[in-house]
């Protein structure tokens, strides 16, 4: 299946009456890839995973499979399956019946139905539920009847529209790790939507960060959680996420609350920025910013200390070293390799 | 518990006047089919009497036999139905789901029409017929019965269609079904319940309709509920055999409610439980 299922989104342009949805999208997607489209509700995603599917027009611009323009053809004809949120499972059928409908679509000979059915059902192990009507399944087991319809017929593309979204969280992090060998196992290209920041950042090879019908940022989740590059990206990726805070620049240092912290930029002059540092990359330590514990969240391994660092909340985690109790003003400062510097104006990264 | 007890007691008087008042009449019908002319006008009433099936006799192999009009009720009533149906599936359908110029009029006007009085078109109705010499024909009666009975079966069923996740459909297209056969293998399945309920409906309107018989038809094509009317005259009416010909007429109604009666009700609690596949 490699080599096939290879994306291309040419300035794609998505108006709703006077409301852009999307504004000019360009991205590429490799085949085989596990390709996540992360944001928060409103951001254009699911718009985006429409039109790749066919089921919603853009307004202009192109998009590609294969190096073939297909921006006009139909749905059906684009061989790509899509698992939905809903998994929009066909109720007056059977579990096999719902995973043979794209097949008997297909015109495929009974022979060989009913073997490729089975195949796919034991793939995601509801080989024992073929006889079932959805009505009768849990939720997880709803989930893999949609994943099994989506597989059985070896598309192209895989599409998932937040597939996780109506699972329990246990049962939610076993179908995430399952997912994502059942991809690489089957070699196929997926793209998958989610405003959870966790689940793209864990399944995806690569993503593209949507806020307000526009790209972000696209890369590996590594990539984009090292080095964000606007506030928005930076304060959506990471949990808890990056504390931010207004500082003056000043000759390669920033001073927060009237205290200096060393950066990685080497750069002269003095500007308004915004600071930005991971509650995980700040260390407590001696002669560094001025904080006092607010709060003590214990996470189990590790915890999330609230504080109050001259009016602005930051927050730290710390490992299982000694915490200082609540109401203790402590010393905290960071490498500067990990002082992330932003525009106010721009919110672009410096 | 008392207080239980009471409630209990009350719903159950209720109910029974509202059965009585309901079932009277079907007794009173069924009960003087039975009977000869004469014990049908004994006063005071017989309740026990010599039941006889002469009337039936009468009314279906006699002279005046309502046999053919019986047979033009089940042509009418059944090309209602069925050309109703094949109309009414996919517009409600399209005004469910599709999008196209003057949908929001097409919508209002399906429900307008349910809204004149009948006797209104009536006269227009029979102008029209006359005038293409479709008066007492099949296709004539069929027509004006479609005019109320497709707007009416359009309307009850779009809400089922509505009720169909969008998703669904989706889903459907993606695993490479064209619209056609999305239609038939997935959303038809679903609103099967709506469809026999829909069906039941206009099948009922058409058999049991009177005024629009009564205008439209007359020698040739003549429904039962008109020819009916052989058994009252001026001089008298014979309420046995008219009792019978009601009887012989409600079989038709009574045997379509018992089979449709588990997806009537069904379909009216539609949305009630929820499919597999929800939002």
């Amino acid at each position: 299946m490699t080599g096939r299922g290879q994306v291309r989104f040419e300035d794609i342009v998505k108006m709703h009456g006077e409301f852009s949805a999307l504004k000019g999208v360009t991205f590429d997607i490799e085949p085989g890839e596990f390709f996540a489209l992360l944001g928060p509700s409103g951001s254009g995603k699911s718009t985006t995973l429409r039109i790749l599917a066919g089921l919603d027009a853009p307004t202009s611009g192109r998009v590609f499979i294969d190096g073939r323009d297909i921006t006009a053809t139909d749905a059906r004809d684009r061989d790509i399956a899509m698992v939905f949120q809903s998994y929009a499972l066909y109720p007056h059928m059977t579990v096999y019946e719902n995973i043979a409908f794209p097949l008997e679509m297909a015109k495929l000979p009974a022979a060989e139905i009913e073997p490729a059915v089975k195949d796919a059902a034991r793939k995601v192990k509801i080989d024992h539920l073929l006889d079932r009507k959805p009505g009768q399944l849990s939720g997880g087991q709803q989930q893999r009847c949609a994943l099994a319809r989506a597989i059985v017929r070896k598309a192209r593309l895989f599409l998932l529209d937040e597939p996780l979204s109506n699972l329990d969280a246990k049962l939610r992090m076993e179908t995430r790790a399952e997912l994502k060998k059942l991809q690489r196992s089957l070699g196929v290209t997926a793209v998958y939507v989610t405003h959870d920041q966790e689940e793209a950042m864990t399944l995806a090879d690569r993503m593209a960060v949507f806020m307000a019908g526009e790209i972000q940022q696209v890369g590996r989740p590594a990539e984009i959680f090292a080095k964000p590059n606007s506030i928005d990206v930076a304060a959506f990726i990471g949990s808890p996420p990056m504390n931010l805070l207004p500082a003056r620049f000043a000759d390669g240092d920033v001073i927060i609350a009237g205290h200096r912290l060393k950066t990685a930029m080497q750069a002269a002059g003095e500007r308004d920025v915004v600071v930005g540092i991971r509650p995980g990359a700040l260390r407590i330590a001696p002669d560094g910013l001025e904080a006092r514990v607010e709060l003590i969240e214990d996470l189990g391994d590790t915890k999330v200390l609230d504080l109050d660092c001259a009016g602005t909340a930051m927050r730290i985690r710390v490992g299982d070293e000694s915490v200082p109790p609540e109401g203790t003003v402590i010393s905290i400062t960071a490498r500067p390799q990990d002082v992330h510097l932003f525009d106010p104006a721009t919110r672009r990264r410096l | 518990m008392t207080a239980k007890r009471f409630r209990f007691i009350a719903t159950m008087i209720i109910t029974l006047i509202f059965l009585l008042a309901w079932v009277f009449p079907i007794v009173w019908s069924v009960l003087n089919s039975l009977k000869t002319d004469q014990d049908v006008l004994a006063y005071p009433p017989k309740l026990i009497f010599q039941p006889t099936l002469e009337a039936y006799r009468d009314v279906l192999f006699g002279s005046g036999s309502i046999l053919p009009n019986l047979i033009s009720s089940f042509i009418i009533a059944i090309g209602t139905t069925v050309i109703t149906m094949l109309m009414a599936v996919p517009a409600a359908y399209a005004l469910a789901r599709l999008r196209f110029r003057g949908k929001k009029f097409a919508g209002f006007y399906v429900l307008a029409t349910q809204m004149l009085p009948p006797v209104g078109i009536i006269i227009p109705y029979f102008l029209i017929l006359r005038n293409i010499g479709w008066i007492d024909t099949y296709q004539g009666i069929i027509l004006i019965y479609l005019s109320f009975s497709l707007p009416f079966a359009i309307w009850l069923l779009v809400s089922y269609f509505e009720d169909i996740p969008f998703e669904m459909e989706e889903a459907a297209y993606l695993d490479g079904a064209s619209r056609m056969r999305t239609l038939w293998r997935i959303i038809i399945p679903q609103v099967r319940g709506g469809i026999a309920v829909t069906i039941v409906f206009v099948f009922l309107n058409a058999w049991n309709e009177f005024l629009f018989a009564v205008v439209l038809s007359g020698n040739t094509v003549r429904p039962v509920t008109v020819a009916m009317f052989n058994f009252v005259s001026v001089e008298q009416t014979l309420w046995a055999k008219l009792a019978a010909v009601s009887v012989l007429a409600m079989l038709p109604v009574v045997i379509l409610g018992i089979i449709a009666q588990k997806n009537i009700v069904k379909g009216l609690t539609v949305g009630a439980v929820k499919g597999g596949g929800r939002r």
